[in-house]
């Protein structure tokens, strides 16, 4: 179905949850919500309206706040679900226990924005080295360790 | 009572020639539990994209992986297109699918030899390779190398096809769909490798989804999905395919679905060479990208490739995010492995068809 | 006498270990495909072996990451004197594109002790035999 027909079905279901929403080409659909409601609308496109497919979580630090962004795929639609952290509190509910595929993705976040994600089983590195205590690698103010 | 053991593999193991770690807990001969352990080869890529320029940053996104170089490269150049809103002329869309379903066949036959190997079926091995060298004469015929081939670049490719080129293409072309054929036929009846891979590493259809598996691994187990027709990119709306699904869901459903896909591509190009539109091969872009955001996704041979592309209006991306296959497929090995025998580890290993250098980036 | 015959032996049979430390895999494969009947390099003696113990030589792709570092210092360890490194790939020489990458130390040398560069991204098959072969030689 196009964009737009999904984005008004899901605005229909989740109404209040959703902020802003936009399509900015075919097959592409954006829309926001509020960190506490992530897990509740989640929810709600599992169980209600079959959409099971993340493909990923990516995660982006824009100065004072950590954006992070869910891309879902349903049939010809890829809507990707926005998020807004503060900088210095990036903490939010794990969705592991509706999407088992985003265990592995939120290593990563947690990996290299360090994103916590509240019931996630187990967050140990994913793909920073042993023993790696050198921060967080992109973040805008992170430097790389001297050598030596 | 059988023992408990713990058993670590890797990172250097002869099943892969990748490294990574693996800590299986044991009962006997059976597999309970497996930890694995990713991050040899994550060479922060991700933060040297932020680093360095656009074009630069082309050349850097081939390296990723050695095997999908191209699909790679066709990613970060439909997002950095999109941004700027230039239209890409026919026949480089045309190119781009061409090289891009050749990148499958010879992945695909590369796979082959790799499972052939673990199961113990040596021969297949360097009769698959040996047959993917014709798919590799005729990228360097095109592209000048045999991997990495830098075809593609912004609002275009930076090679055209001749005619003498097309013509030999054609001849090679029916050379691998021949062999294409007698492999369907040999994984189907050669009884050794059947009795290997039947009913090993089984991931069922409501499992896959869960996961959130993508590739010809989820296309065995029955979930119909693939990029090209959902999300169409390049050439891929003009050119009549047919996306191969299976319902068993074991390793020889992903073999049996990933030789189909070589027919497949082989269909798929010859079309588009018989149909190769006339006129130029790229067009001019201005080196400043604008700022927005774009979502950029291809279907690699090893199932959908995302890319996120954030750019702030500088020379350099703000942010540039790249989920490989693999890292939607790693979440089902534990998965796969519980119960299996020690033995058939290699197997259901080798059956995701792992590429772990896209994976840690 | 024996020393010849010690020799002779060691050149006509060189068994290789190969270890990728955190590459691309484009040089893996063309190491592989030597193996495969184009260029088949087992006519040469040359046998692909498992386990680090069996290994005359040693065979590094990729640049070095931190978290491979320690796993390529044991298996150079464990592999029997004399040995021979060989780095396949410009990552493997210097570091290539990768050169500056945070979790990246550069090229093999970086960690190990190397006899034979071969250039190239990746290194094409031929290379990889015409390196090996005038390692061969020095030997």
């Amino acid at each position: 179905m196009p964009a737009r027909t999904l984005l008004k079905k899901l605005k229909e279901a989740l109404g209040e949850h959703i902020g802003e929403a936009w399509v900015p080409r075919p097959h592409r659909a954006f829309f926001t919500v509020k960190r506490e409601e992530l897990h509740d609308v989640v929810e709600a496109l599992v169980k209600r309206f079959d959409i099971r497919h993340l493909s990923a979580i990516s995660g982006v630090h824009t100065g004072e706040e950590i954006e992070l962004l869910y891309h879902f795929w349903d049939y010809d639609v890829c809507f990707t679900v926005k998020i807004k952290l503060p900088r210095h509190e990036p903490c939010i509910k794990t969705l592991t226990d509706i999407v088992p595929g985003a265990l592995l993705y939120e290593r990563e976040v947690h990996d290299l924005l360090g994103v916590e994600f509240e019931g996630h089983p187990d967050l140990s590195p994913l793909v920073l080295p042993d023993g790696w205590e050198e921060g967080h690698p992109l973040l805008k103010d992170w430097s790389p360790p001297e050598e030596g | 009572m059988a023992q408990r053991l713990v058993i670590p593999i890797g990172p250097q193991h002869p099943a892969l020639k990748e490294p990574l770690g693996f800590r299986f807990r044991v009962e006997g001969e059976r597999v309970l539990e497996t930890h694995i352990r990713m991050g040899y080869v994550h060479r922060g890529i991700e933060r040297a994209l932020q680093e360095r320029s656009y074009i630069q940053d082309l050349y850097l996104v081939e390296r990723i992986c050695g095997i999908c170089s191209h699909i790679h490269t066709t990613a970060f150049c439909q997002g950095v297109e999109e941004l700027l809103g230039v239209e890409v002329p026919p026949r480089a869309l045309y190119v781009r699918t061409i090289v891009c379903e050749l990148e499958r066949i010879h992945s695909h036959l590369l796979w082959l030899g790799v499972i052939g190997r673990d199961a113990g079926f040596e021969t297949l091995f360097m009769y698959t390779w040996r047959d993917r060298e014709t798919a590799l004469d005729i990228l360097e015929e095109i592209s000048g190398n045999r991997v990495n081939y830098a075809v593609n670049t912004f609002g275009g490719v930076r090679i055209d096809l001749t005619s003498t080129q097309i013509e030999s293409i054609l001849g090679r072309l029916d050379y691998l769909e021949e062999q294409a054929h007698y492999y369907l036929k040999l994984v189907t009846s050669e009884a050794t490798f059947v009795v290997r891979t039947h009913g090993v590493g089984y991931l069922s259809r409501e499992d896959g989804r869960a996961l959130c598996v993508v590739g010809p691994t989820i296309r065995a187990s029955g979930v119909d999905r693939d990029v090209r027709r959902d999300d169409p990119y390049a050439a891929y709306e003009d050119l009549p395919f047919q996306v191969i699904t299976t319902t068993e869901g074991d390793a020889l459903a992903r073999t049996v679905v990933r030789v189909k896909e070589v027919i497949e591509s082989v269909r798929m190009i010859r079309h588009a060479l018989h149909n190769l539109p006339e006129g130029e091969a790229r067009v001019r872009v201005r080196r400043r990208i604008p700022p927005g955001e774009v979502i950029s996704r291809v279907e690699a041979p090893r199932g959908e490739l995302i890319y996120y592309i954030k750019s702030d209006g500088t020379e350099r991306p703000a942010r540039v995010k790249i989920r490989a296959p693999t890292m939607a497929n790693m979440v089902a090995m534990p998965h796969m492995l519980k119960g299996a025998h020690i033995a058939d580890i290699p197997v259901v290993v080798a059956a995701i068809d792992l590429c772990i250098a896209c994976a840690d980036r | 006498m024996l020393e010849g015959l010690v020799r002779w032996a060691r050149r006509k049979s060189p068994w290789i270990l190969h270890f990728n430390a955190g590459g691309c895999n484009g040089c893996d494969i063309e190491l592989l495909d030597a193996l495969t009947p184009r260029f088949d390099v087992e006519r040469l003696g040359i046998l692909e072996k498992a386990t680090p113990r069996h290994a005359d030589v040693l065979v590094c792709a990729g640049p070095v990451t931190r978290q491979a570092r320690d796993r390529l210092l044991r298996i150079y360890e464990q592999v029997p004197e004399p040995k021979w490194v060989v780095a396949i790939g410009s990552c493997a020489c210097s570091g290539g594109v990768f050169r500056g990458c945070y979790n990246v130390l550069g090229g093999i040398d970086q960690v190990i002790p190397v006899d034979m560069y071969v250039p190239g991204c990746p290194c094409k098959p031929e290379a990889i035999i015409d390196g090996l072969v005038k390692l061969l030689e020095g030997i």
